[in-house]
């Protein structure tokens, strides 16, 4: 093995305009990112993005069409997957039902002819780490969901590989335990350090694990940025759409003011998202979240803000910690706002039909050309 | 707006209508009381048959007690162990009982190890195409009786078959490739092949791909997980196949008559011979009784050391 240049390498991951064709589909396009080491990753994209062949050819499971891969510096485009040093997380686990827990977690250490008078030590550690301790003797269907999600992230862990990999393994969980796993990850991936790469459609997973996010879609890297960048500076309207409640209010740009773009309906004005320089008489659509809308009886109602529409509420969904409303804006070419209310004083209920204001800052509206 | 149900009738088809008044008819002679009774009903005809063959096993064990009177030939009045006696001793009935068991043995293993990797291939290739062709392969010997299969290798490996034919192109004496106990085994290898894939291919194709992915990403290159990962998963089908092959191949008749050309007689073989050449009955019997009780006592093996396979159904007792 090659320790001393992968001490030396920039990069946990490097991907140079990776290209992924099989029958004819090309799932992963001019694919380019760097990941440093010790860093959370999360590839995140609706189904059929091309996240998951992405991972996989990082995991060696299949070879790019073209473009390379590298692993601390070195071009991996050769190396079989049992010869890399990643751990994976399938996303149904694939744990081996014929061995124990303890055994599981043993595999990799005996595949990997690890000196074996110190396998059951390093096993017990890592059952320790993942919070099974005591739970090493049982066979794997007599553990609980989340017992094996543990089960797995120990044995992906425990022969403490250069990369960890997750393919979705959080997708079948139940809402209240993939929570709970989510803080899980975090916390391991902290305390050992090692440079992990997620893949998951959960946009609120990404944002809770990862120190940074990929969005793909159509096979290409949307954007790459840490969580609170990718939400509040999206590149592009397929981001901002993707991450969070976003509503799209299209119109024709009217006038250009430094970064604010002035719309040809009256009053609604948004400012540049992602350097986008438009001239006027161009078709343009502001990206507002749901949550940055304000909404009240009046406009005295809505505290400080810039930009102020009357509606209709169309529809309000309760939904314990907060009011979803649908209100539909005439004035901006009869759009449907979602917005959210979450005010924990006044629990104001608009009724359906009834006639609101909504309020919103124009630093909150971002103005794409797609 | 939804219609009202009386508008409903004219829109499903008649095939619906009839069906709702057969089960009126079957609700009126079968009320839903005795529904309770039906699982049992539907296992009558199973149980009326395993129940007649229990029947003749009774009337063979009463025939093997009894000697073959050769002035009569008649069996024999009285009950004595005398057929058994011969059955241990004799050294025709010891090879044939030997070259049957060993022969089964070594077509089951045989078998196995060809078996895996064409369910393999079949379960696990990305193409439809060679998929369809393996399955196509396999069926067609099927619609092929064992005898016909058996005189197509008569007309192939015989003395002036196709083999000794190419042979003699080439200068080579004509082989003697027919009528010997490896001619016996390959048949019956051949033979008993599509059972053992059609056993095999489903305990594979519940081995999910992802596990041979975590066995490689684990550190396992294709042999280890072959050792560790997909032979154990695919224990039951290697069992329920083995189990198959085995007692198909240990009381097959058709293939050691044919290719054994009378030198290779399995213990069928020679069971016919006492029923329906020497005419003793007696002796027929006893052979018969001790081919179930060996058969049933390598099986009980195999099920006591390794449970019982696909066989038992996904239940682990």
């Amino acid at each position: 093995m090659t320790e001393t240049t992968a001490a030396d390498a920039p990069f946990a991951v490097s991907v140079r305009d990776v290209n992924m064709v099989f029958d004819g589909v090309h799932a992963v396009r001019d694919a380019t990112f760097d990941l440093e080491k010790g860093r959370f990753l999360t590839i995140l994209g609706p189904s059929g993005s091309g996240k998951t062949t992405l991972l996989r050819m990082i995991a060696g499971f299949g070879r790019p069409t073209s473009g390379e891969v590298f692993i601390n510096g070195l071009a991996v485009g050769s190396v079989p997957p049992h010869k890399r040093s990643i751990g994976m997380v399938f996303q149904k686990l694939a744990l081996f039902p014929h061995m124990t827990a303890a055994e599981n977690v043993a595999f990799p250490l005996r595949m990997r002819r690890f000196d074996a008078r110190t396998i059951p030590d390093r096993v017990q550690r890592y059952l320790d780490l993942v919070k099974l301790g005591k739970l090493g003797d049982r066979r794997i269907h007599e553990l609980s969901g989340g017992q094996q999600q543990r089960v797995a992230i120990a044995r992906a862990l425990v022969f403490e590989p250069d990369l960890l990999l997750l393919d979705e393994p959080l997708a079948a969980l139940d809402r209240k335990l993939r929570e709970e796993m989510q803080l899980e990850f975090r916390r391991i991936q902290r305390e050992l350090d090692v440079t992990t790469i997620n893949v998951t459609h959960d946009q609120r997973e990404a944002l809770v694990v990862s120190d940074e996010i990929i969005v793909m879609d159509h096979g290409r890297i949307q954007q790459k940025a840490r969580p609170e960048a990718t939400y509040r500076q999206p590149k592009n309207a397929f981001v901002a759409n993707f991450i969070g409640v976003t509503n799209f209010i299209d119109g024709v740009v009217a006038s250009i003011d430094g970064e604010r773009i002035v719309f040809d309906r009256p009053g609604f004005i948004g400012r540049s998202g992602n350097g986008f320089r438009p001239t006027s008489g161009v078709a343009a659509r502001g990206a507002l979240r749901a949550e940055q809308i304000r909404i009240g009886s009046g406009r005295e109602a809505l505290g400080d803000v810039d930009t102020v529409f009357g509606g209709t509420v169309t529809d309000a969904i309760f939904e314990g910690e907060r009011v979803v409303y649908e209100v539909t804006v005439a004035d901006l070419g009869d759009t449907t706002l979602r917005v959210f209310d979450h005010d924990p004083v006044a629990h104001n209920q608009h009724d359906i039909g009834s006639t609101v204001a909504l309020g919103w800052n124009v630093k909150d509206v971002l103005v794409f050309g797609d | 707006m939804r219609p009202s149900r009386t508008s409903y009738p004219l829109s499903y088809p008649l095939s619906w209508r009839l069906m709702d008044a057969l089960e009126a008819v079957a609700a009126a002679i079968w009320p839903r009381s005795f529904s309770a009774a039906v699982p049992w009903l539907m296992l009558l005809p199973a149980v009326v048959l395993v129940g007649l063959l229990v029947l003749g096993l009774w009337d063979m064990a009463d025939g093997s007690f009894r000697t073959l009177d050769t002035a009569t030939f008649l069996p024999s009045d009285d009950y004595s162990l005398a057929n058994y006696d011969r059955a241990f001793s004799e050294k025709l009935f010891f090879t044939v009982a030997s070259r049957s068991l060993i022969g089964s043995l070594i077509v089951t293993v045989v078998t196995l190890v060809f078996a895996f990797p064409y369910s393999y291939v079949m379960v696990r290739t990305r193409s439809a195409a060679l998929r369809k062709f393996l399955l196509i392969a396999l069926f067609l010997p099927f619609f092929i009786g064992q005898v016909v299969r058996a005189y197509g290798w008569l007309i192939i490996l015989g003395s002036q078959g196709m083999v000794n034919e190419a042979l003699g192109l080439v200068g080579v004496a004509p082989i003697r490739l027919l009528y010997n106990y490896p001619a016996v085994l390959f048949g019956l290898v051949q033979y008993m092949l599509p059972f053992a894939v059609l056993m095999l291919a489903p305990a594979l194709t519940a081995i999910p791909e992802e596990m041979e992915s975590a066995a490689g990403s684990l550190g396992a290159n294709w042999v280890r997980t072959f050792i560790h990962v997909v032979l154990p998963l695919a224990k039951p089908g290697f069992i329920g196949a083995g189990l198959v092959v085995l007692t198909l191949s240990l009381t097959d008749f058709a293939i050691p008559a044919i290719l054994g050309g009378g030198s290779q007689d399995f213990i069928a073989n020679a069971i016919y011979d006492q029923f329906f050449r020497t005419s003793d009955q007696g002796m027929g019997a006893t052979l018969a009784l001790l081919l179930v009780a060996v058969g049933s006592i390598m099986v009980g093996v195999v099920f006591a050391l390794f449970g019982a396979g696909t066989l038992a159904m996904g239940r682990s007792k």
